[in-house]
């Protein structure tokens, strides 16, 4: 025993090293798959409200290019609605999707899984799952909900994976992202009878639940021709500009649980 | 003792948020990440004793990863810095050169040597940050040039804010 203490005594600092370092790396393996999922809950509550103010603070910054954007969101949505229903001044909204606007608090993009957190919450009508996007196109799915917060896994990450159509073809690839560059992505399965050009047009496909069909994803940057094997793939760029998101909108799907429940019993 | 303390606690708080608020949301390219918290582990005093040296490394570092959502990458980082200090100020010093001294700060020991010692130890740091950071997913050819980046830009910016928050010196002493 005395023994024991001695050898404690001598080595105490490579035994706290080691002990200390043993826990580190057992914290970062435990969250890798989902890296924020698991602390989001415990810790949303407290560092939500301090990127809150730091991102109140930011937002005075962006007002002149954000006011722009908006700008030219309202005119992209009024061309939209046509004269007859402007006039009307009732509107035909899409009864299956309804929309929450949120606000971009903590945003990342250099990691190889990158997280977004939003100041909209459980009380907002938030789930897990839902579709997140913004004025350009796709920003990711929300994968955890607290009061008042939400973290969003932005398409900018390995576990991401978005479903997709060529929109002038039809055929439905998937998109993924390899980690690289925060522009672009890599569009995977597509069929190798396709021919692909570039600046073709990649929109949602509409057979998730979370996004509606017809949302832009992005545009093909350069397409590489795999003779061999069945399917290609292609660069993709993103339509969402990741580094600059301030305003999103979260996407309610009204029919879910109708949908899930068909999707259940075989 | 006393005073000593509560310059670290000050000192503690202001680097955290210093690093989550600022340093964390500047984006100079995607393979740069300037880490500036270290600021704290290296001017800990000389005779600090290891294991002291390593829960206080462990803990700024855990305040940073809660911000960032990446718990415990940080933190392995700054403990190893820490680990290795001792090391990287023998080799740097001889022993009689710091017997007087109290902290390895510019003023006591001279910018050239504090050069090469935050030199070494920020290496070290980012080094082991960004290998358990890329783990699997990144090649060791992107970590390293992440390193060979961010460690001349953090030092740049380590050694201007230590210049800026230095207090200012009263040659009278009250």
């Amino acid at each position: 025993m005395y023994n024991l203490f001695i050898f404690i005594k001598k080595y105490n600092a490579v035994i706290l090293f080691v002990l200390l370092e043993v826990l580190c790396v057992i914290m970062v393996v435990h969250n890798l798959p989902y890296h924020n999922r698991k602390m989001a809950n415990v810790s949303n509550s407290i560092t939500g409200g301090f990127y809150k103010t730091t991102s109140n603070w930011n937002d005075y910054l962006n007002l002149k290019s954000e006011n722009e954007l908006l700008a030219e969101h309202n005119a992209m949505l009024r061309s939209r609605l046509g004269y007859e229903n402007y006039e009307n001044d009732t509107v035909i909204v899409d009864e299956m999707f309804s929309y929450v606007p949120a606000h971009v608090i903590n945003n990342n993009t250099s990691d190889r899984n990158n997280y977004i957190i939003i100041d909209k919450g459980r009380i907002d009508g938030l789930e897990p799952d839902m579709g997140v996007i913004c004025d350009n196109g796709v920003v990711g799915k929300v994968v955890n909900v607290s009061t008042h917060y939400a973290s969003v896994m932005s398409m900018l990450n390995s576990y991401s994976i978005i479903s997709c159509r060529f929109a002038d073809n039809q055929y439905v690839a998937n998109v993924v992202w390899d980690g690289r560059d925060y522009r672009f992505g890599l569009v995977k399965d597509i069929p190798s009878h396709l021919i692909i050009n570039k600046g073709d047009t990649l929109v949602t496909s509409g057979f998730s639940n979370s996004f509606p069909a017809d949302v832009m994803v992005g545009t093909i940057e350069d397409a590489e021709d795999t003779e061999n094997s069945q399917f290609n793939t292609a660069k993709l760029r993103f339509s969402t500009n990741f580094s600059t998101l301030r305003f999103v909108y979260v996407v309610k799907n009204n029919y879910r649980k109708e949908i899930d429940s068909l999707c259940i019993t075989r | 003792m006393y005073n000593t303390l509560i310059r670290n606690i000050l000192r503690f708080i202001v680097l955290v948020l210093l690093q989550i608020a600022v340093f964390d949301n500047l984006r100079f390219g995607n393979y740069i990440h300037p880490c500036i918290y270290v600021i704290f582990i290296l001017l800990m005093p000389f005779d600090t004793p290891v294991w002291k040296l390593m829960i206080n490394s462990f803990l700024i570092g855990f305040a940073v990863d809660i911000f960032n959502g990446t718990p415990g990458l940080n933190a392995a980082a700054s403990v190893f810095m820490a680990y290795t200090r001792p090391f990287i100020i023998s080799i740097t010093t001889r022993k009689s050169d710091i017997q007087d001294k109290n902290e390895p700060s510019i003023s006591e020991m001279g910018l050239q040597w504090f050069v090469l010692y935050s030199f070494l130890l920020l290496v070290i740091h980012n080094l082991f940050l960004f290998w358990l950071e890329a783990f699997s997913a990144k090649l060791l050819g992107v970590v390293l040039l992440e390193v060979l980046l961010s460690v001349p830009i953090s030092l740049v910016i380590i050694i201007l804010l230590i210049y800026l928050l230095k207090p200012v010196k009263n040659k009278s002493n009250y």
